[in-house]
């Protein structure tokens, strides 16, 4: 069945008008005929999985033909904004969903910056995109009337470039009434680890989204609106004050992240020991990159749409001879930690330059920081060369070298065809297989942040399972690390819904953190809001399922106690676990590198630490029981019919 | 004596670091001690916000009880999470 019969019929089930209050379309975009049509989605998904992520992943399930390869152009592009995106404080977020180039499993990716919400302005929460035509093409949605547009002149620019030539032909505003997604040359050459830029810094990170856009010829979206106001089923502005106040009213947000942002996580991981440091050998590094010596090169704070938080650090390195890269926008943690310990980096203003860098280019920093540590760690090794470099001397800490490179990947020339592959160079035949030895990997895809999980068993655990693959945004019982919430074990079970140890390192009722964990944040996906103001992610006093649920009655009408979010929650997780079971995603795929079960950690208050196989193995199982998965690790058979009856197809 | 390092976001209640000479057994004993010396940084202490290292340790649970020797060093750790 093509692309086309599966969209027709797809589309056949699909509301004709809006099925509650604010509901936007879904737009169906076929590049190759230049066609669209719209249709809603129908409210018994809505009710089983929300709209965002949750209602991409019904899109997803629907018109997968997982007999192709993912970058086939019958293999669709979905982007999903969630039901609150655009009208809730720090609800600015949105997903892009599909079957990922990089890892060959679900590809499920979150943004944030303006796209999601300006979407939703235009009257879409949706968009799927498929088909190919030659050429290169950029869509524009002004105020929700769609056009194609020739984008041959766009051709080659990277992130910076291009944002300035559309914001000169469009005539719009950033930030006021024009936003876009788009990719970089790393896109259009199809690099793994390209994303989908939706601002100067935000980005579509995670599964080589980059490279699935550049496959569908499609150079970016565009939308030029108005912000305007919803109708909504019940006025929701007055509980908006209180989900601001409680934003604000956290001090994590108030006192770290809305003033330093991110980069303050380093230091706790680097004195723990569990800093990922050269493809995680080691498991600390310098104190030259903790988050105060950032303080001279910070520049101000940035946001997302309508986010009192503005937690984005901007910078500006005040270099003698400045260039295009002395200023921008970031590091996050993840940056900060992938390109600084992971790369053998111990200057701040190196990682800087290089965030700046990888902004423009369109790499996931997460993926592109790990696949230059992987290459570092075989040159370490020999297993690789300068004769297989072309020169390049990937000594841990070149950062000159590592900048070099970052330019070749994004042309795929020389070595950089190489690392362009990023966690499937051995299956092309670059490396030789003893490199996946060093791959540091869960279900193909890179570890999303730096914190080597060797220690704390629910990280482990999260790791594991995350359905997009090794990544931290998925499911981390952040508050592990947080010493008052482990010593409070009354608190902390009524957090997680049962007992869960106090110790770190223990596996006691990990399982059950890392489900809570993994149904608040699907549930958060799936109404757009950002993970960093998420309850469970930074702090217990953060909204959550409660805050959801008023805020989905006041503005879609729809009535839903904490316990159905929760199971909402769980039922995105399944859908998402019977699309990987098509792409040959097994339990044994819900494992970790086997560098943590096999070599100690070797810094710190847990020195020594590693994980135990039979433990692990006994945790996941645990994990599969309260999850209502069978042994494979999809949704058993019950809940599957369920399940089935409403994606229906 | 116990010397306790703060971060930035602490210097305007506790300054920079504090000498806590008065002898104390552990960390539950140190924060009291704490809040003698500065009224009010026991409390901005009790934020889950905050870990304490001890001689570059990172504690992540069982705080109150774990043992201090005079001459230790204590650092207050701001914990996020991140992305
Ligand atoms: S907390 Fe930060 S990343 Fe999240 S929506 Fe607000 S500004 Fe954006």
């Amino acid at each position: 069945m093509s692309i086309r019969d599966r969209v027709a019929a797809l589309h056949a089930e699909l509301a004709e008008a809006p099925e509650f209050p604010s509901q936007g379309a879904t737009l169906f975009v076929d590049l190759e005929r230049r066609e669209t049509r719209t249709g809603y989605t129908p409210l018994p998904v809505v009710r089983t999985l929300l709209g965002g992520r949750g209602a991409n992943m019904y899109y997803l399930h629907r018109l997968l033909d997982e007999s192709l390869t993912p970058l086939h152009p019958d293999i669709p592009l979905i982007f999903g904004s969630g039901v609150l995106t655009g009208l809730v404080p720090s609800a600015a977020r949105g997903n892009c969903t599909s079957w990922s180039p990089e890892s060959g499993v679900l590809m499920d990716s979150n943004c944030g910056d303006y796209f999601p919400s300006f979407l939703r302005m235009n009257g879409y929460d949706h968009v799927v995109l498929y088909g190919r035509r030659p050429g290169w093409t950029m869509i524009v949605i002004r105020d929700g009337v769609v056009s194609f547009e020739d984008a041959a002149a766009y051709e080659g620019l990277d992130n910076i470039d291009l944002r300035a030539r559309v914001q000169q032909d469009l005539g719009g505003v950033w930030t006021r009434n024009m936003a876009m997604v788009n990719i970089t040359r790393a896109g259009e050459r199809q690099v793994l680890t390209a994303g989908i830029m939706g601002g100067p810094k935000a980005i579509y990170a995670r599964g080589g989204p980059g490279a699935k856009m550049g496959a569908l010829g499609l150079k970016a979206i565009v939308t030029l609106a108005q912000t305007r106001e919803f109708t909504t089923a019940q006025p929701y502005k007055p509980y908006n004050r209180h989900i601001a106040q409680k934003l604000l009213g956290t001090s994590v947000v108030k006192n770290a992240l809305s003033k330093t942002g991110t980069p303050f996580l380093y230091k706790p991981s680097r004195v723990l020991g569990a800093m990922g440091t050269k493809n995680n050998q080691e498991t600390t590094w310098t104190d030259a990159l903790d988050a105060g010596n950032h303080d001279p090169y910070r520049d101000g704070m940035e946001g997302c749409f309508r986010c009192p938080v503005n937690c984005r650090p901007l910078n500006d390195l005040h270099s003698a001879e400045p260039d295009r890269y002395d200023k921008g926008d970031g590091p996050e943690y993840v940056t900060l930690g992938k390109f600084g310990p992971n790369l053998g980096i111990d200057d701040v203003k190196a990682v800087m330059r290089l965030n700046n860098i990888c902004n423009d280019l369109g790499f996931d920093t997460a993926s592109t920081g790990s696949a230059i540590g992987w290459a570092m760690e075989l040159f370490q090794r020999g297993l690789i060369t300068t004769a297989d470099t072309g020169g390049l001397d990937l000594t841990w800490g070149n950062a000159a070298a590592v900048e070099t490179l970052l330019f070749l990947m994004s042309r795929r020339e020389g070595f950089g065809n190489v690392v362009a592959d990023s966690a499937r160079a051995v299956e092309k035949g670059h490396y030789p297989a003893e490199a996946l030895k060093y791959r540091m990997t869960v279900k193909g895809l890179w570890q999303s942040d730096p914190h080597d999980a060797r220690i704390l068993k629910a990280f482990a655990l999260g790791l594991a399972v995350a359905t997009r693959g090794m990544d931290h945004l998925r499911n981390r019982v952040t508050l592990e690390i947080n010493a008052k919430i482990n010593d409070d074990a009354a608190f902390k079970a009524e957090l997680y819904g049962g007992p869960v140890s106090a110790e770190p390192n223990s596996y006691v009722g990990k399982e059950r953190a890392v489900r809570a964990c993994e149904n608040t944040y699907a549930v958060g996906d799936s109404v757009g809001m950002c993970r960093f103001t998420t309850k469970l992610f930074n702090s217990p006093s953060l909204p959550g399922m409660e805050e959801f649920r008023q805020q989905i009655e006041n503005v879609t009408g729809l009535v839903f106690t904490p316990e159905a979010l929760d199971r909402v929650g769980l039922n995105v997780m399944g859908v998402e676990r019977l699309i990987n079971y098509r792409l040959g995603v097994r339990r044994k795929d819900d494992t970790l590198p086997d560098r943590w079960f096999d070599e100690p950690n070797t810094f710190g208050p847990f020195k020594g630490e590693h994980i135990d196989r039979a433990e692990f193995d006994a945790m996941l199982s645990r994990f599969y029981q309260i999850s209502e998965l069978t042994s494979e690790g999809v949704p058993r058979d019950e809940w599957r019919g369920q399940l089935n009856a409403v994606l229906g197809g | 004596m116990i010397l306790v390092h703060f971060p930035a976001m602490l210097h305007p209640v506790a300054g920079r670091e504090q000498r806590v000479d008065e002898p104390v057994a552990n960390v539950g004993e140190l924060l009291a001690a704490l809040e003698r010396l500065v009224p009010g940084l026991g409390a901005a202490l009790e934020d889950p916000v905050y870990n304490l290292a001890v001689n570059d340790d990172m504690l992540l649970h069982g705080v109150h009880a774990h043992p201090l020797s005079d001459g230790d060093v204590v650092e207050v750790i701001p914990t996020i999470a991140g992305g």
